[in-house]
């Protein structure tokens, strides 16, 4: 039997409607849910609060991040500011007209190019949501044979997920030499690998 | 494949996948379902389409499912050609979304005739696909869903991108577009209080739980969806097993509370329980729509758990649809007040359930 420990947003509690307190104290509020797996299925769980879960050795206090969507900002700092094609943050979006401030009060896209022109306010949001910043999966060209991505874009793309998968797996070398690639291949220098 | 007219009333359609109380897991899983967003290249999404662009989209979905060839036969309903009443009627079939019955401008729905096919029409996507199947189904509810969705792509240019998938409105459902999701009967859980726990297990594995009707709506009758939340990322099939585990989970979960329920002393007061909702049903005079599923829940429990003979699964379901108010008023054909409404429906819930006090 395994013993998977996981906490409430932001060390909160874990659900806002539903306030229970620590299991083991009866004190504080719990913020952290302790799950028994056996063979990969929950067979039981406990609510703790945090200084319970440390006596109890199942989290320890300030792990770093494994892997945020900072970090992988920090990374792809370098790559800001050389992106002469894309429109400036403050822009409203080419295709539907949708402001900067629109779509963050929305929380709506107004049209498939916003995705590029709130690039840099969505791929947060999307790490956020699904912990992923990429599609897996079906898509039309596989099913029909519409008008296909220029060769180019779909290899930024390929390199972008890359990146992602070497950040995630914690492969900085491998992460930066990409981001290296990914830089020479937005200017239109190809990729060296 | 034919189009409804205005003025044309909704089709009758026989009852819904969710109705029959068939399939595998039946006595929890009542209906799993699959939705699919999508949109069409060259439309601005909802958010930002006028009146006219709404039209025109909606007449370039509507021509395209006429062609032949689709793997379900579809009826189109028009929502602009019915009133609220018939809207609710389609809410309460969870045909439709209480925000595509909420719209004003041009939208509709195409339903097959066993209602296990409906494509929702300038909803938040400017398709949103629906399959469903009774019981605990996600593999076959999936294979059915990728075969319609193979059908609409070749007729219709959906808007995607390589890095992104599917390219929607709202970006929890970007990439896949995919939300598969399971209606559970948990009264086991609720009853004893163990529900909140599973609820809590269920949001860390990435699982949304959620009411009978879907985004904000209460667990009714403790009537719960539980569906997956990450739609980027991971693929169909991935999203399909994940589902399914965690969900045989929970209904594994739901049988052992059961049984504790049913085991030494507790045994009586589930028992009680369920006779005292039974006792409701045959004798009261007003009942309300919340107190109605609540009695239903725990019929539905003694039935599946064979503590009452008399009665069918599929009766209860019925009675549960048509005891929502709009089956309700359609049924009697009259709008009615509030307090008709709960004497009505005290009536109707004996008759289909067929009890003699």
């Amino acid at each position: 039997m395994a013993r998977l420990a996981a906490c409430g947003k932001n060390g909160g509690r874990l659900d806002s409607s539903v306030m229970q307190y620590c299991t083991a104290c009866q004190k504080a509020p719990a913020t952290i849910v302790i799950m028994d797996l056996t063979e990969g299925a929950v067979t039981g769980s406990q609510h703790v609060c945090a200084a319970c879960a440390e006596q109890m050795g199942v989290v320890q206090q300030k792990l770093p991040p494994k892997f945020s969507p900072e970090l992988l900002e920090d990374l792809l700092g370098g790559l800001k500011g050389n992106k002469p094609t894309r429109p400036q943050k403050s822009e409203a979006c080419p295709g539907c007209g949708m402001s900067p401030t629109e779509f963050r009060s929305k929380g709506r896209l107004g049209c498939p190019r916003c995705y590029e022109t709130f690039r840099h306010d969505l791929m947060p949001l999307l790490q956020r949501i699904h912990e992923a910043q990429s599609h897996r999966g079906r898509l039309p060209a596989r099913v029909a044979q519409p008008v296909p991505a220029p060769e180019e874009d779909r290899s930024l793309a390929e390199l972008r997920r890359r990146l992602e998968d070497a950040v995630r797996g914690e492969r900085y070398e491998e992460a930066a030499r990409l981001r290296d690639d990914l830089r020479r291949a937005e200017r239109g220098e190809g990729a060296k690998s | 494949m034919s189009k409804g007219r205005r003025g044309d009333k909704p089709p009758e359609f026989r009852p819904g996948a969710w109705l029959l109380g068939t399939g595998p897991e039946h006595d929890i899983a009542i209906c799993t379902r699959a939705r699919l967003a999508r949109n069409l290249q060259g439309f601005r999404f909802s958010p930002c389409l006028d009146e006219a662009e709404a039209r025109d989209l909606y007449g370039t979905i509507v021509s395209r499912l006429q062609k032949p060839g689709l793997p379900d036969a579809l009826a189109v309903v028009d929502l602009e050609s019915i009133d609220e009443l018939e809207r609710s009627v389609l809410v309460e079939r969870h045909l439709i979304s209480r925000e595509l019955a909420a719209k004003t401008r041009a939208s509709g729905v195409a339903v097959d005739p066993d209602e296990s096919v409906a494509l929702m029409i300038n909803e938040e996507d400017h398709l949103r696909v629906q399959v469903f199947a009774p019981g605990l189904q996600t593999e076959e509810v999936w294979r059915r869903t990728e075969r319609l969705d193979n059908a609409l792509i070749q007729r219709l240019p959906m808007a995607w991108s390589e890095e992104f998938g599917f390219l929607t409105s709202c970006p929890t459902n970007t990439g896949t577009g995919l939300r598969l999701s399971v209606m559970l009967h948990l009264p086991g859980l609720v009853w004893s209080e163990e529900i909140d726990k599973a609820t809590n297990v269920a949001q860390k594995i990435h699982l949304a739980v959620r009411g009978l009707y879907g985004e904000g709506s209460r667990a009714l009758g403790d009537f719960y969806q539980v569906s997956n939340q990450v739609t980027l990322g991971r693929d169909e099939s991935q999203i399909q097993s994940d589902v399914f585990l965690a969900v045989g989970r929970i209904v594994q979960w739901e049988r052992e509370v059961r049984e504790a329920l049913l085991r030494g002393s507790a045994r009586t007061r589930t028992l009680d329980r369920i006779h005292r909702a039974l006792g409701v049903l045959e004798r009261a005079q007003i009942l309300t729509s919340e107190e109605a599923l609540g009695c239903l829940s725990a019929l539905r429990f003694g039935i599946e758990e064979e503590l009452l003979r008399d009665f069918r699964v599929a009766d209860v379901n019925r009675a549960l649809l048509l005891s929502q108010p709009g089956h309700l008023q359609r049924h009697t054909r009259e709008r009615l007040q509030p307090e008709e409404r709960d004497q009505r429906r005290a009536q109707l819930l004996r008759e289909v359930l067929g009890c003699t006090p």
